[in-house]
């Protein structure tokens, strides 16, 4: 009877839809990581290596892959223009701040993850920006020879992009390393306040579960932000 | 028996279009059995023998239930005893030449009176908004005609219980009435009676908490920990699963 | 089987109590049948207004709008769900007869007329009982969370002076749901526009045009400005007034202000002098004290009432063996034990402290036990059914009443005089009504636990409605403009008592005086009364109205909010009430109920009443100043139905 586009209308909606999209971009998180995963395994010498021929696979998509990157754009977008949105509110809510001001304790969930979730969020913003800009549309992208490869591929020769090649030299720089390390450590925060968060925004929480709950959602974000962090690392002193 | 002096920091604002400020109090004699309204009432006492205006607070019943009462005691809505009203919190968790600051609850939504004392009608019209079950007197079945389990029932309670005093706003760091909003829907989604309304209910609430300027609910959950009742989050999360039936 | 006072009375015309004829039990349905109606779509011609807004209050805004009545609501507090009915702890009598234990509408109007020590109007008793089913229906459909078993039915206790199970509760916030539940219905009638919500506005004045209420003055405690407000009918739903004791258990606002200016408009004022002293507060800890807390009367379901048998004992009562015990309500009244009614367990209590066995601090408090208790069925149990009124206890003295026993004293909790009343709840002003605690009606002399909501509630959702429009069918609907002279006059007097108070600038605060107020009537007008007492209370509180007038210190200024402003004018209200009730106690030579005169008891200690010269209601005259004194008409009590004998707990 109502309609889902009221939803953006009030703190409940948005809350939700924040959610929902935290929730789908964690997902993101955890496939993202698991093809980072393979650049554990493999030798950066040789383009032709599993990271790259999941590069490929996924490159060869096509359109479906254009479409996924549209969804998970505008997912991302919905996000971010949500958590500005409430952060914006919240500032309208209460224009004069108390002179004093500390949590109870106890049940609250205020800290530092959860304070500085538009800090984090607007950095991981930025660091995304740069990010998709410095890897996918960086070198190689438009099939430079100096990053490309051709291997077979399904009994064919294929022209594939060798992006660990890229992945490896960035990460030859410490300022690089450092950088990411940090921001991923934020993405730890930010997902620390954040699964947690998404699941109560979506009514799937019970009282005696709550703790239960808030305790799993931050080891999966200490996880993930530990699995993103440690490539770069291992990169620099290894590679 | 021995009594404490307390150094109060109290904001003073004469009304909203006037800019207000803490001013420094110094209370003599205050008895570790006082309650914090009590020392109030003392300070009072000592301002108007010297002449000067009293500090205006919002107070009533004393025991907890009325919800009048409405301090933020260094930083705390309500001060740091968990699940206590300023009116039952007691001089006895403060030491002689303790400094204390109090203000007022602050948000949009409730604009303010005069120095402690805060308009918070916006939750009678959140409550107005479809925060009831339409029976009108007389038309009700004997009330053994529905059993209701006594788990809904008493978690039903649970919720029912709140005391619309305003901390969850006044403690949340975006000013959020989520948590009494949520109550209220959470109460009534909990029992049959509650049924027929249920979707237009979730979706009215919501709505006119946003009309009255209330900031997002960033699952904080300062709310629960200052609440006098302590009424759980689990609410909010049932008022939303509400909202999301009603929508889709 | 028919008891009249005796016929020399001062009998007013005034005081017709209209009740129907007919059989007890048919009364209420065969008036029912009588009253006149207004057609639907008339009423919403007529404005009804709504002073207060707690149980009856809330109820009766509620159901009049639903009727179709146009109702403006006026509460002092900033939201109508803060009235003091909220406090109300132990719950809600009503003949259900669910535990099957025999109860029936008669016995629950048996057990409340004497309760009340014969001192209430048998049809509005009986009328109270009959409705009280259907006030548990009412509240369990709007979403009440009463307390249930397992079963999903209801569950019930008990409550002093029953002895069967008939209070349905909803932990120890009982009065919290039921005023919800009525808020809420009523906040359902704002949403449809049939109820308009006056909050933080203070009733100052009655308008009676020709010789009828049409309106009342009012002041904005938020900004200070005076406002006038025209109806056909004003409703006083404003609680009472125990709070000219000082230290109560009321809240800090209830007052009798509302109350009191409808009484110098011509209203009488039954029974000023019956009050309640709730016998399980938490005691007196210092000067300091604003106010007391009471001990809901359902723990006296599981806690024992006992004083060292040794007088002066210091030991820790863990130390005390049983044997050294006195359990004196078990012991002196073994078939009611510990549930006695109010009165008399606060006699008993005080009578035990003043031989020298109380104990705390003050040597002014007695213990309520729950050891034995919670040795039968557990701590958990004990919590399920206490355990918001255990922690509250924890707060406010620092100790755990699960380890150690509760300290305990009587404290004025309740009023039941008020406002007269006749059947229909028409105070003697045509137009003004009195419901809930604000009327003398269903008490008596002493109110039965779990009553005062049945009767809040009983008022405004099932009376009222019914007798409100019996006298609205006979007014024309025109609603009176405001800028009428009498609007204008009575504007005049609040105006100039406002002003008269900020003028004063002396050098005693407000709070000095109530003290001081509380002082007299706690010694002289509280639970044990005695003519020369009386007679000094009535000078000394004379002498303090006159220098109230002469040395009170009033703050700031009109135009803004001045909540010692509120004060002192509540306060200057309940220097002349005071004075009133003092009277009323000196003019009753009985004893009855709660209302005890040293100088008639019983051999035992017992209230002895006097039924062949007291069986009557007093209701007091507005002389036309306060320092005059009030003329007392009766109105004699009629018992067709019970046989008036002494009441007997034994």
């Amino acid at each position: 009877m109502y309609s889902l586009l009221t939803a953006f209308q009030n703190s409940v909606g948005r809350k939700i839809l924040t959610g929902v999209t935290g929730i789908a971009l964690t997902g993101f998180l955890i496939v993202h990581l698991a093809g980072n995963l393979t650049l554990f395994t493999i030798d950066y010498s040789n383009a032709d290596n599993a990271f790259n021929r999941y590069a490929h696979f996924l490159h060869e998509l096509g359109l479906l892959l254009i479409v996924a990157e549209i969804g998970l754009l505008a997912i991302f977008l919905i996000h971010a223009y949500l958590g500005i949105a409430i952060y914006l509110r919240k500032r309208k809510s209460r224009p004069e701040a108390y002179k004093q001001f500390k949590t109870r304790g106890g049940a609250s969930k205020q800290g530092f993850s959860s304070r500085t979730m538009i800090v984090t969020g607007i950095l991981l913003l930025l660091f995304t920006v740069s990010h998709v800009n410095h890897f996918k549309f960086g070198p190689g992208w438009s099939g430079e020879a100096e990053y490309t490869q051709v291997v077979n591929v399904g009994g064919e020769e294929t022209q594939i992009r060798d992006l660990s090649k890229l992945v490896g030299e960035t990460f030859q720089d410490p300022i690089y390393v450092i950088v990411y390390v940090a921001i991923m450590i934020l993405l730890g925060f930010h997902l620390r306040h954040g699964i947690w968060s998404a699941l109560q925004s979506l009514g799937a929480m019970n009282k005696k579960l709550t703790p239960v709950i808030y305790a799993i959602a931050g080891i999966l974000g200490i996880l993930i932000a530990i699995g993103f962090l440690l490539l770069p690392i291992l990169i620099y002193f290894t590679v | 028996m021995s009594t404490m002096t307390i150094n109060l920091k109290v904001w003073r604002q004469k009304n909203a279009s006037t800019p207000g400020k803490l001013v420094d109090y110094r209370v003599e004699g205050v008895s570790e059995h006082m309650s914090f309204l009590e020392m109030f009432d003392h300070l009072n006492e000592q301002l108007m023998k010297k002449g000067e205006e009293p500090v205006e607070f919002d107070h009533d019943c004393r025991e907890g239930i009325c919800g009048s009462c409405n301090m933020v005691i260094d930083g705390q809505a309500h001060g740091p005893q968990k699940g206590t009203a300023a009116c039952q919190l007691h001089m006895r968790h403060y030491k002689n030449e303790d400094t204390i600051t109090v203000e007022p609850w602050r948000a949009t939504a409730f604009p303010m009176i005069r120095d402690l004392v805060v308009d918070r009608s916006a939750f009678d019209r959140i409550q107005a908004a479809g925060g009831y079950i339409s029976v009108n007197t007389g038309a009700a079945p004997d009330a053994h005609a529905v059993p209701v389990s006594k788990e809904d029932s008493d978690i039903a309670f649970d919720y029912a219980a709140c005391i619309g005093c305003g901390a969850c706003v006044a403690a949340c760091p975006n000013a959020s009435a989520s948590l009494f909003t949520g109550a209220k829907v959470a109460q009534f989604a909990r029992l049959p009676q509650g049924q027929v309304e249920r979707e237009r209910r979730v979706v009215r609430m919501v709505e006119q908490m946003e009309k009255e300027g209330f900031g997002d609910c960033s699952n904080y959950a300062e709310c629960e920990a200052v609440c006098p009742m302590e009424i759980s989050i689990q609410s909010i999360a049932e008022m939303r699963r509400e909202y999301m039936k009603a929508i889709t | 089987m028919s008891t009249k006072s005796n016929l020399n009375i001062e009998t007013s015309p005034l005081l017709e109590s209209k009740v129907p004829q007919g059989p007890l039990g048919d009364k209420w349905s065969s008036h029912k049948n009588n009253v006149k109606l207004v057609n639907p779509n008339n009423k919403r011609k007529y404005k009804v207004i709504v002073v207060g807004t707690g149980l009856a209050g809330a109820s009766a805004a509620a159901s009049l709008a639903e009727l179709g009545y146009n109702v403006d609501t006026f509460t002092i507090l900033d939201s109508p769900r803060r009235a003091h009915s909220i406090a109300a702890q132990g719950g809600i009598n009503a003949a259900k007869n669910y535990k099957n234990d025999g109860d029936s509408v008669y016995r629950l109007f048996y057990d409340t007329i004497k309760g009340g020590d014969y001192r209430a109007r048998e049809a509005n008793v009986y009328r109270l009982a009959e409705v009280s089913n259907a006030i548990i229906d009412q509240c369990v459909a709007q979403g009440v969370p009463f307390a249930r078993e397992y079963g999903g039915l209801l569950d019930n206790r008990s409550f002093g002076g029953a002895q069967l199970s008939r209070t349905f509760y909803a932990r120890g916030q009982t009065g919290q749901q039921l005023l919800l539940g009525a808020y809420s219905a009523m906040m359902k009638n704002v949403d449809h526009g049939n109820i308009t919500m006056h909050n933080r506005q203070e009733m100052l004045e009655l308008v009676v045009i020709d010789g009828k209420a049409k309106g009342i003055i009012t002041r904005n405690l938020a900004n200070g400005a005076i406002e006038r407000h025209s109806a056909d009918a004003v409703l006083l739903c404003t609680g009472g007034y125990g709070n000219v004791f000082y230290l109560s258990t009321n809240a800090k606002n209830c007052n009798v202000t509302a109350a009191w200016r409808c009484y110098k408009k011509g209203a009488m004022f039954a029974n000023p002098s019956f009050t309640q002293i709730h016998p399980t507060c938490i005691p007196v800890s210092g000067d300091y004290q604003s106010k007391l807390t009471l001990m809901s009367e359902s723990l006296r379901n599981d806690g024992r009432v006992w004083v060292p048998k040794k007088k002066g004992d210091n030991r820790k009562p863990s130390e005390i063996p049983d044997e050294e015990r006195y359990y004196f309500l078990e012991e002196r009244y073994p078939s009611f034990g510990n549930l006695v009614p109010r009165d008399v367990a606060s006699r008993n209590a005080k009578d035990v402290c003043d031989k020298g066995h109380g104990v705390g601090a003050s040597g002014l408090a007695v213990y309520l036990d729950f050891r034995d208790s919670i040795k039968r069925y557990g701590r958990d149990k004990i919590s399920e059914r206490y355990g918001n009124l255990f922690d509250m206890y924890e707060k406010i003295t620092d100790e755990n009443p699960y380890e150690t026993p509760m300290r305990i004293f009587p404290a004025v909790h309740y009023t039941m005089g008020g406002l007269w009343v006749d059947y229909n709840l028409q105070t003697t002003v045509p137009g003004l009504y009195a419901l809930g605690e604000a009327n003398f009606s269903d008490h008596g002399a002493n109110r039965l636990g779990a009553s005062a909501l049945m009767q809040g509630l009983a008022d405004g959702y099932f009376v009222i409605p019914y007798t409100v429009g019996d006298y609205l069918a006979n007014e024309k609907s025109a609603a009176v403009d405001t800028s009428h002279v009498e609007f204008e006059k009575a504007e005049q007097e609040a105006v100039k008592r406002i002003d008269k108070l900020l003028k004063s600038k002396g050098n005693k605060t407000v709070l000095d005086y109530h003290r001081e107020l509380g002082k007299i009537m706690w010694d002289k007008v509280g639970m044990s009364r005695s003519e020369a007492g009386l007679n000094e209370a009535i000078r000394d509180i004379k002498a303090l109205r006159e220098d109230f007038w002469n040395n009170v210190f009033v703050p700031g200024e009109q135009s803004t909010c001045n909540k010692y402003l509120e004060y002192a004018n509540r306060v200057s209200d309940f220097l002349e009430l005071g004075e009133l009730m003092a009277r009323d106690a000196l003019d009753r030579n009985e004893s009855c109920g709660g209302h005890f005169r040293e100088e008639y008891q019983t051999p035992e200690g017992e209230a002895q009443r006097d039924d062949v010269n007291y069986c009557h209601v007093s209701a007091w005259d507005f002389p036309g100043d306060p320092d005059s004194e009030p003329v007392r008409y009766k109105e004699p009590l009629e018992f067709e139905n019970v046989k008036l004998t002494q009441r007997s707990y034994k």
